[in-house]
């Protein structure tokens, strides 16, 4: 027992539990804002400004998003963090790639959720939060969304940790539960913080949910379980199809894939031909 | 202390940061287009006097014409909670109510995205992220969000470079959608490799130098910071809180909201019912 260490302090139990309660307030800020809003809701929007609606969604989600990317940062291993700032780029480029293409589709969580396939629920989670950050810096409008896209994250890793990318049908039907449960989570923030949506198409959809006298989150809680399964589907099947894709040279340097066996393993590794 | 008889020509970047952070914070909770209206005008003349409005205009601009044209539709025509009805077109009523929303919720986005904007259009990123490390925020966070905006220049001159080289072998943009799909499949794939690789390889050179360990890490650059702009950082933030304890305990005073009387007045011919 001496009495002072020269090397240096392990991260020892106290810093990992402070990081996992970190994690814990960040899922729970999140949550307990969504209810909050989902509670209180249909008194506030109809005269005039939700202001105070508007703080607790600003505060709450971008609380917990914060708190998320604080807890999980420091416990990921290089080589997952250096894919990260590869993620939010390809969240954008690929993004480019498919409006070169004409097809209408955004995929702008394609990288959150392939860094979930490969490292993991709270990998994604963090991935997706700090993807909203830092496009923040171009496109402030996406920060409060860091919440919804952090749940893209962690749910993309579920799905994976429990095999749902082993069977190429099975990825986008979980592309599909995940886009209905963000799109529940992101209508408050649009319809609070924003007070609608910014593409015009989906603005349509609003506005004929609006026109049968729904109310304003009613309306975008719909327009978002119409148009994000649909997307999250579709990306969920491009994750899978570039997971597999990849050399499994380069998929099993990831612990979280060789330990959960997350892509199906046909093991006839062949030499380079 | 250096600093304090030289004032350095740019601010702290938590000072920047603690101003964008109170202006939005303030504003949401004002929650008037007027204040709005000249938080964003604020913001416009600042972008002017520091040289950035050349860029921020158009990043502005396509953010927020669509959002403006959306809210116009959305909320100009579909108002259901409306009561002051300007005209009447079947499914679509104009209402006062309507117009009113679509202005409060247009300028405060505005203000938002005018704030964000010109702090992330004026702040030096290496001293944000050295500042930031200074506080204790996980300097893996520093390293994404440098990482990011840097990487980003350089992936899209990638992509243009494996669109090349498989142009060169054949492929051919455009057709079908099966056939732009595929052509899809033959860029993403390149470079989703290719990135994987890269940041394989520099996870390894942030390993050899440490970057995991939990130390206390010394920084070349020094941020300069004075004793007026801690106080300012903590008067804003104060100023911050109080006014979003005060608009979500509802003892705002109310300010004079959107001037329907004088509207109505304005329409030709009165308003019906």
């Amino acid at each position: 027992m001496s009495q002072q260490s020269r090397t240096l302090p392990a991260p020892g139990q106290a810093a990992v539990r402070n990081r996992r309660l970190l994690e814990i307030l960040g899922a729970v800020s999140i949550a307990a804002t969504f209810i909050f809003l989902v509670l209180t809701q249909p008194a506030d929007i109809t005269n005039g400004l939700a202001g105070g609606s508007t703080l607790v969604a600003l505060g709450g989600f971008l609380l917990g998003a914060i708190l998320l990317i604080i807890g999980v940062l420091p416990t990921l291993p290089t080589s997952t963090l250096v894919l990260i700032p590869v993620a939010l780029v390809l969240n954008i480029a690929l993004g480019q790639i498919m409006g070169s293409t004409g097809l209408p589709f955004y995929f702008d969580a394609i990288g959150t959720v392939l860094i979930a396939v490969l490292a993991g629920p709270a990998a994604g989670a963090a991935t997706g939060a700090l993807s909203s950050v830092v496009w923040s810096f171009i496109n402030p409008t996406v920060l409060p969304f860091a919440a919804g896209a952090a749940l893209i994250g962690f749910l993309a890793g579920l799905a994976a940790r429990y095999g749902l990318f082993r069977r190429f049908y099975l990825a986008p039907v979980a592309g599909f539960v995940t886009g209905i449960l963000a799109g529940v989570v992101s209508a408050p923030i649009a319809a609070f913080v924003f007070g609608g949506t910014s593409g015009v198409g989906t603005g349509a959809i609003v506005s004929a949910f609006r026109a049968m006298g729904d109310t304003l989150l009613a309306a975008i809680t719909k327009q978002a379980l119409i148009s994000d399964p649909m997307d999250k589907a579709i990306v969920f099947a491009v994750v899978a199809i570039l997971a597999y894709a990849l050399p499994r040279r380069t998929t099993l340097q990831f612990a979280f894939v060789r330990r959960f066996n997350v892509l199906a393993g046909k093991k006839r590794e062949a030499p380079d031909a | 202390m250096p600093a304090r008889l030289n004032p350095p020509a740019a601010p702290n970047p938590l000072t920047a940061l603690a101003a964008a952070v109170a202006a939005a914070a303030i504003t949401t909770a004002v929650s008037s287009w007027a204040v709005s209206l000249a938080v964003a005008l604020a913001c416009a003349m600042l972008a002017v006097r520091s040289g950035v409005a050349g860029r921020l205009a158009p990043a502005a601009a396509v953010i927020l014409a669509p959002f403006w044209l959306s809210l116009l539709v959305m909320h100009g025509l579909f108002f259901p909670e409306g009561r002051t009805v300007l005209a009447d077109w079947g499914a679509a009523r104009v209402t006062a109510e309507g117009l009113g929303f679509a202005l409060d919720m247009g300028a405060r986005t505005a203000a938002y995205v005018m704030v964000f904007l010109l702090f992330s259009f004026t702040v030096r990123v290496p001293d944000l992220v050295a500042v930031m490390a200074a506080r204790r925020v996980p300097p893996q966070f520093g390293y994404v969000l440098a990482s990011t905006l840097t990487l980003a220049p350089a992936i899209s001159r990638k992509l243009a470079r494996i669109r090349q080289a498989q142009e060169s072998r054949g492929l051919v943009l455009g057709g079908g959608p099966l056939r732009r799909l595929a052509a899809a499949r033959l860029q993403m794939v390149p470079l989703v490799l290719s990135l994987i690789e890269d940041a394989g390889e520099r996870a390894q050179a942030l390993d050899a130098r440490g970057f995991n360990g939990s130390r206390t890490r010394t920084s070349y650059r020094d941020v300069p910071d004075t004793a007026a702009q801690r106080a300012f950082r903590a008067v804003a933030l104060l100023l911050a809180a109080a006014a979003v304890a005060l608009r979500l305990s509802g003892q705002w005073p109310e300010l004079p909201g959107f001037p329907l009387q004088g509207f109505a007045m304005l329409w030709p011919g009165g308003v019906p019912g």
